[in-house]
């Protein structure tokens, strides 16, 4: 079953390098699935920090990608390597609390993909479902 | 700067099971500038014990604050009005602000998340290494700003040992030995002569042996 199908909250950090007019195509899909897509653009993926990550998770996140350039084709050079090992930490973290770290997921745009945020965003979603819903959500929806 | 490390998940959650409410309290200075008790730090550990909680259906609350310094009574103050609403201070300041804390508030419960660890630098982002070990009879004056006692494996005032290779350290080959720093830079600045002289070991009286060591200025006093 796809992401989508399976209802998994789905949060996507991102170089809005990627697109320059992310803030208008990611509108329909956000319309589309409210509050089961949300979309955090970073100036480049090397500004995510850890905390970024994990209060996705703990807010309710099935699932976090993290949508970098490709590692030498980062605009301030070292973004997408920061990102990498942030992303790492991160997935340490969860671990520790017995969370699966593919929670947390790199994805490394190639420079040649010319395609739009809302365009990656629907491929993600169509990805095979790797993780169930989230044992934290599960909590949240009971005490509220 | 003072150092530490996080300590493991398993034994923070060890010591903070009996409590329902808690307080993670982290400090801006040393412990954030080496990344380990800030406040980005606070809201990853609390962040991190209110999702373990939450996924073995335990209740609790776990709130966060990060104080300038955890060392300095006037900052320690801001947590007055608080702290009696907590069962527990989950503290990521050092040992000192842990302590510090303590003393102020007795009645409470204050937990270390640390580990503290080193007085040191910062290398390069990311690298702290530890190059001074506070003992009270500082002798960098003579051996070129490299201490020793820190930073030779040997703690050796009268180096080098002649086991170092290609100005490593035999004990660690990662580290530059620190004998070599120091001949390196005293030929630079022409004062190799200051090796002629046979150092006496270190008055170790000065940093132990007598308790906790005190600093008493009156002209500091109010």
């Amino acid at each position: 079953m796809n992401q989508k199908d399976a209802g998994l909250d789905i949060t996507i950090f991102f170089c809005q390098r990627f697109d320059k007019d992310q803030d208008t195509n990611r509108r329909a899909l956000e319309k589309e699935l409210g509050s089961k897509i949300k979309f955090f653009p970073l100036p480049c993926s090397g500004r995510i920090e850890p905390l970024h990550l994990m209060r996705a998770l703990e807010t309710g996140a099935d699932k976090v990608y993290l949508l970098a350039c490709q590692e030498g084709a980062c605009r301030y050079l070292e973004g997408s390597i920061r990102a990498r090992k942030r992303l790492a930490y991160t997935q340490g973290l969860i671990e520790e609390i017995g969370l699966e770290g593919e929670r947390l997921e790199l994805i490394n745009v190639t420079p040649e993909n010319h395609m739009t945020i809302d365009e990656l965003a629907r491929e993600l979603l169509a990805r095979e479902a790797t993780v169930s819903l989230s044992p934290i959500k599960a909590v949240i929806s009971n005490e509220y | 700067m003072i150092t530490g490390e996080r300590k493991p998940l398993s034994e923070i959650k060890e010591m903070v099971a009996p409590f329902k409410k808690i307080l993670v309290v982290g400090c801006g200075t040393c412990v954030a500038e080496c990344a380990s008790g800030g406040e980005k730090e606070v809201g990853l550990l609390a962040s991190a014990l209110r999702m373990d909680a939450r996924m073995e259906g335990r209740k609790v609350d776990i709130k966060e604050l990060t104080l300038d310094r955890q060392c300095v009574f006037e900052f320690i103050d801001q947590l007055t009005d608080l702290i009696d609403q907590y069962d527990a201070i989950l503290s990521l300041g050092c040992g000192a602000g842990v302590q510090a804390v303590a003393e102020i508030f007795p009645e409470a419960v204050i937990l270390p998340a640390l580990n503290t660890t080193f007085i040191g630098e910062t290398k390069e982002a990311g690298l702290w290494i530890e190059n001074c070990r506070a003992c009270g009879d500082c002798k960098l004056g003579v051996f070129a700003a490299v201490c020793p006692i820190t930073r030779c494996a040997k703690g050796l005032f009268n180096g080098p040992c002649g086991g170092s290779k290609d100005g490593k350290c035999e004990a660690d080959a990662n580290t530059p030995c620190a004998w070599q720093l120091i001949i390196d830079r005293l030929d630079k600045r022409g004062q190799l002569d200051l090796l002629q002289k046979i150092y006496p070991p270190a008055d170790w009286s000065r940093q132990q042996g007598k308790g906790p060591r005190k600093i008493h200025r009156e002209d500091q006093e109010i």
